[in-house]
């Protein structure tokens, strides 16, 4: 047994601030597994996923919420969602499986590979609009929208998690310089 | 001297008192004036010089056309040239210079070109100055160009901010007057979403210069009243101060916001905004801009726009004059005779052109019709003008009208071309506008405002209507039928007196004449030619004059003669606004690796590979110069143990039970038979056959795979897959998703690497040569049962391993195995060091990998299987391909080690390798020099390179000859292995 103990950090370790109409933080709480779903196994993992989590695989650029809110999937490509929810531990793969109770599908896990950064507000939209080149019209990117787009030249997955309230998704390596974009924007609105 | 030419009225706010300067002398305006209107109250016309002549000149329009009112505003790094003086909202503390003078602008040393005018005509600079030859580049081409271009730059970084955005929306209306307004009304009523922009601070358009009553109530309240009820509704978006300044495909409109009031009370605030709109539709509703007529000193100061007068009285609550005279060609010129007479003020006469009875019944004025103005006197402030009956009149304003040009610029912008219009003598917007626009109003040639009003209304049903939103029939606003007539006054003739045609870069009737004179018959050859049309007004005022001209000059109709179409942008846009936020270090977004908050307490020295910051080289205490840092690192892991951060290797994670197959068709190599719990080298090609990439990809179970790629190629790799696998091989059942940035990655080498790891590796897992041989991999845990993932391969031909761990553990993971390392005097090593391991053990990398090698080329022939077909493997069979006297990878080695010894040239690198009795040119050109290190394992320098037929040259003696860096050194060619070239340090 090594002596070594290893602590994990965030990439923002767990940023948060407010500021008038708008506020900002890192989301640390959560996991996020690619889900692969084969072709010729489909059928199968839709029962699956039905039947465990009374889950249905959300269409293109939306997503769904499993019956008591602790999964949600993103539907982002043809043959992949994301599975976004509650855990913290570095077996999110094995968790997600078995929550999931489907062996068809493929996962890998992707909780390290993303800063996810929650805007959230009554600015948050006019903040968003300074960098996000999606229409965030309420009427358009609706509750439960996903969709992959760039920001600021990073390329970004954002999520609309309630009516004023948006996850801001970029690699890792990049957290800095969204964050920093997100201030700017939201200095330069207020 | 106050104010004296303040009158009632108007939109200005007189009970707030702005302080500026004109000049260094401090006047006083009002909340609501230009810079323009505020100098016309204070009773300041001359206000400039030209840019050719250096006439004085007046303030001529009330908009962004204006030629002549451009003004430097702000001082040192704030100072901005080209700032138009009728558009600029004045502020408290505005510092504004006139421009282009040398000495005062009332004592111009260079006014002295008025009495040149004769050698300065258009063109003058491809005739003149040709003679002695010798002067041009000593004299005359410093001359001119001291003498020109428009303003001076502050030369200082800009330093104000500037953001961007992007806004959508159902309807784009372009313009917010009469038409605008009414269109934004009735579209926004259905519930679609409505971006209503006007470049002007204040909205409404003209009918805050008029005095038109609409539905009853004086227009510019009607404009106000409206305006009101569009800012409260939720589906409307109002931007005054936003131009639009181009339109690009798919319905995407640029558009420049100026938030300069914002941002002169807080630096920090943007100054402009870049919005990109994205709309279904747009209705252009951008009005017109009136023109001049060319006669005789047309350019004195005092000389102005007919509307622009009104424009002056009525909203601005200012007189341009106590005399004034008004020529026009047109009905609207009497509306400024009108309004003048209405406010009290004199007009002295109105001629009319036109051999028609007066318009309007103008009391105590003198009317001229069929009668034109010939000349003008009064060098700084007009003082009289002759007319064509002889007579003349003092008079200290002549406001002239030569009809109205729709603004029609933005229909252009998709190769749109104008279409003339007999009945108005303009152009109007032609048939191929941009597929989403449509046009109402003026800018359409509706010169009427009740029709324009309608055109508006009905516009904004259709467009709403059309894109399914429920629209009601309603009645739009009324008022009074006003008649717009006119009859062509192009020029009127002035003998040997200049007539100007383009006010901004001095072009005059006489210019436009040569050119035609000289062969210049395209519209396009004379704008060129004689510089009409450019500069910050995009000859606004000028244009539709010139060609007018032109036709008569030509003798032919304005059809035959043509048009110019336009291009964006709309009105000048500072290229701080185009730039956004990308400045400095924001240029664009960095990226840190896993153990960067680490390294920097290191006191490491970053270079940037992309985006990524990756660690160069550590400094430690005593350490001068940069090779000491990089030769401790290498001498240090190869005697001991290096660490070194490679998380930003590409990580490709493809799972799947055909991932053997398609890794197979990928790699020139077999990929059918890995076995779990192994490494393999790959090497990947283009489909013509050189070489794309390499790596290793392991397998970690039977249908679980990981593969690395090159840091600059990640992203290239994994467009490539994905291609592969959903255009050529849809049917395997492949899956794969980067995770380049899920894991943290440490290479670990040297001889005790193993020591070092078998304390962090949780003991379950046998590391030792054994149990995880050369090319192993395996998922292990470390540190008490933390998932990590472990290959057996080395890049620095050492004894060597890649650790990968969840990022979230990276930080820590760095500094554990720091610490573990501390009992074999541990190093972290950077890029170079690696750099220079990999040169010594003869690794191709990126200077090798450049897209003209193939794998024979690279000496990894050997590897290519012939029992398979994989991408790249037809054309890689090309007969030029397999030719001996290609260029092939060797090393080279120094044959005196002393060379190269000067620290200022550390490498030979990029030098032409040439035969030893050659001389270096083209055709003697052996090949070149790839990659070159000091190697402080040798002493001396080595380096890896290209050379024909290299594989069989071993031995042999060649030149590096570098021609930019002066060194001509002698190289022996060698096998690229420098270090441990069988390989046995990998195996122990």
């Amino acid at each position: 047994m090594s002596n070594y103990i290893l602590k994990k950090n965030s990439p923002l370790d767990g940023f948060e601030k407010k500021y008038q109409g708008v506020s900002v933080a890192e989301v640390v709480d959560k996991s996020l597994v690619m889900i692969a779903i084969p072709d010729a196994r489909k059928s199968q993992i839709i029962k699956d996923i039905k039947k465990s989590c009374n889950l249905s695989i959300p269409e293109m650029n939306k997503s769904e919420k499993s019956s008591d809110s602790s999964i949600t999937l993103w539907r982002l490509q043809k043959n992949q969602v994301f599975a976004y929810y509650d855990y913290q531990n570095h077996d999110a793969e094995e968790s997600i499986a078995k929550k999931l109770a489907t062996k068809d599908a493929y996962y890998t896990d992707q909780s390290d590979t993303w800063v996810i950064i929650n805007i959230s507000g009554k600015r948050s939209r006019d903040a968003l609009e300074r960098i996000c080149p999606i229409n965030l019209d309420t009427n358009i990117f609706t509750l439960g929208c996903v969709a992959r787009t760039s920001m600021e030249h990073m390329a970004t997955i954002i999520y609309k998690e309630d009516e004023n309230s948006y996850l801001i998704l970029v690699m890792r390596s990049f957290a800095q310089s969204m964050l920093h974009a997100i201030e700017v924007s939201i200095e330069n609105i207020l | 001297m106050s104010q004296t030419n303040r009158i009632k009225g108007g939109l200005v706010d007189n009970k707030k008192t702005i302080k500026f300067t004109f000049n260094g002398k401090i006047l006083q305006g009002y909340e609501g004036d230009t810079l323009a209107s505020a100098l016309i109250a204070n009773g300041i016309h001359f206000v400039g010089r030209s840019f050719k002549y250096h006439r004085p000149r007046g303030i001529l329009t009330d908009g962004s056309e204006e030629p002549n009112a451009i003004m430097e505003i702000g001082s040192g790094a704030y100072k901005e040239p080209n700032t138009r003086a009728t558009i600029t909202k004045i502020y408290s503390g505005l510092e504004a210079r006139s421009q282009n003078h040398k000495g005062s602008l009332n004592f111009d040393l260079l006014s002295i070109n008025d009495f040149f005018s004769q050698f300065l005509s258009a063109g003058f600079y491809y005739k003149t100055f040709m003679w002695p030859k010798s002067f041009w580049e000593k004299f005359y081409e410093p001359a001119i160009r001291h003498s020109a271009g428009l303003g001076r730059l502050s030369t200082e970084p800009d330093p104000d901010t500037y953001d961007k955005g992007f806004i959508h929306c159902d309807i784009l209306i372009i313009g917010a007057g009469a038409t605008g307004i009414s269109a934004a009304i009735k579209a926004a009523e259905s519930g679609a979403k409505i971006v209503l922009c006007d470049e002007d601070f204040v909205m409404g358009g003209r009918l805050n210069s008029e005095n038109n009553k609409i539905n009853g109530i004086k227009g510019r309240e009607w404009a106000k009243q409206n305006i009101a009820k569009l800012a409260k509704m939720d589906n409307v978006r109002l931007m005054s101060n936003t131009t639009v300044f181009g339109v690009y495909d798919h319905g995407i409109y640029g558009a420049i916001e100026d938030k300069s009031a914002e941002s002169i009370v807080n630096k920090n605030k943007p100054r402009q905004v870049n919005w990109r709109i994205y709309t279904k539709r747009s209705i252009l509703c951008s009005g017109a801009t009136e023109r001049v007529i060319a006669f005789a000193n047309n350019d004195r100061p005092g000389i102005m726009m007919a509307g622009a007068v009104r424009t002056y009285i009525n909203r601005f609550a200012t007189t341009p004059g106590k005399k004034i005279s008004i020529y026009t060609n047109n009905d609207d010129g009497w509306r400024t005779a009108k309004d003048l007479t209405d406010k009290g003020i004199e007009v002295v006469a109105v001629i009319d052109s036109r051999d028609i009875e007066p318009v309007i019944d103008i009391k105590n004025a003198k009317i001229f019709m069929a009668t034109d103005v010939i000349d003008t006197k009064g060098r700084k402030l007009i003082k009289s003008i002759k007319l064509s009956n002889g007579e003349q009149i003092n008079t200290d304003v002549l406001a002239v009208s030569g009809g109205w040009n729709p603004n029609l610029q933005l229909t252009c912008y998709h190769r749109g071309i104008p279409k003339w219009n007999e009945k108005l003598a303009t152009f109007i917007p032609g048939d191929s506008i941009p597929k989403e626009m449509s046009i109402a109003g003026k800018a359409k040639g509706q010169m009427v405002l009740v029709e324009s009003i309608i055109q508006g209304h009905k516009e904004g049903q259709k467009i709403a209507s059309s894109l399914g939103f429920k629209t009601t029939n309603s009645e739009p606003a009324n008022t009074d039928l006003v008649a717009y007539n006119i009859e062509v006054k192009w020029q009127v003739p002035s003998g040997k007196k200049r007539a100007w045609v383009d006010y901004q870069n001095d072009v005059t009737v006489k210019d436009i004449k040569l050119a035609n004179q000289e062969g210049f018959k395209s519209v396009e050859h004379v704008k060129r030619y004689t510089t009409l049309g450019m500069a910050t007004d995009q000859g606004k005022t000028a244009n539709v004059l010139a060609i007018g001209i032109m036709a008569d000059n030509m003798n032919k109709t304005i059809k035959e003669t043509g048009t110019t179409i336009f291009r964006s942008p709309y009105n000048p846009v500072s290229i701080g606004a185009f730039a956004g936020r990308r400045r400095a270090m924001e240029f664009y977004p960095s990226r840190y690796t896993p153990s960067h908050k680490w390294s920097e307490e290191q006191n490491a020295v970053f270079l940037e590979v992309g985006m990524w910051y990756r660690s160069r080289w550590f400094v430690q205490l005593g350490e001068t110069f940069w090779r000491d840092s990089v030769d401790r690192e290498v001498k240090e892991t190869r005697n001991s143990v290096g660490i070194c951060d490679v998380t930003t290797l590409g990580k490709i994670d493809i799972k799947g039970k055909d991932v053997s197959e398609f890794l197979n068709k990928l790699y020139v190599n077999a990929f059918a038979k890995v076995p779990v719990g192994k490494t393999r080298y790959g090497l990947m090609l283009r489909e013509d056959g050189m070489a794309m990439d390499d790596g290793t990809t392991a397998r970690l179970s039977e249908n679980h795979f990981i593969m690395t790629t090159t840091t600059a190629n990640a992203v290239n790799v994994y467009r490539h897959m994905q291609f592969c696998h959903q255009c050529l091989w849809p049917n395997l059942d492949v899956h794969m998703i980067s995770v380049t940035e899920q894991y943290a990655q440490y290479a670990v080498a040297g001889p005790n690497s193993r020591k070092l790891l078998q304390k962090i590796v949780d003991s379950e897992h046998d590391i030792s040569n054994e149990g995880f041989p050369y090319m192993a991999a395996r998922e292990i845990s470390v540190c008490g049962g933390i998932p990590a993932r472990l290959f057996r391969i080395s890049f620095s031909g050492e004894l060597a391993y890649e650790i990968a761990i969840l990022t979230r553990y990276g930080d820590s993971l760095i500094r554990a195995l720091m610490d573990a390392g501390k009992e074999f005097d541990a190093i972290p090593y950077g890029t170079e060091a690696l750099g220079v391991m990999r040169i010594e053990k003869g690794h191709a990398a990126g200077p090798e990998l450049n897209g003209q090698t193939s794998a024979y080329d690279l000496g990894m022939g050997g590897m290519v299987s012939g029992k398979k077909d994989f991408i790249g493997y037809k054309l890689g069979l090309r007969e030029d391909l397999m030719k001996d006297d290609r260029m092939q990878m060797v090393g080279l080695k120094l044959v005196n080690p002393n060379d190269l010894i000067d620290p200022e040239i550390p490498s030979f690198a990029g030098a032409n390798l040439v035969n030893l009795r050659d001389k270096p040119n083209t055709f003697t050109c052996q090949g070149w020099v790839s990659s070159s290190v000091y190697s402080p394992i040798f002493g001396y320098h080595i380096g890896l390179g290209f050379i024909k037929n290299g594989h069989n040259r071993k031995g042999e003696n060649v030149r590096a000859v570098d021609l930019v860096r002066g060194k001509d050194i002698e190289l022996e060619i060698c096998s690229p292995h420098f270090y441990d070239p069988k390989g046995d340090l990998l195996r122990v």
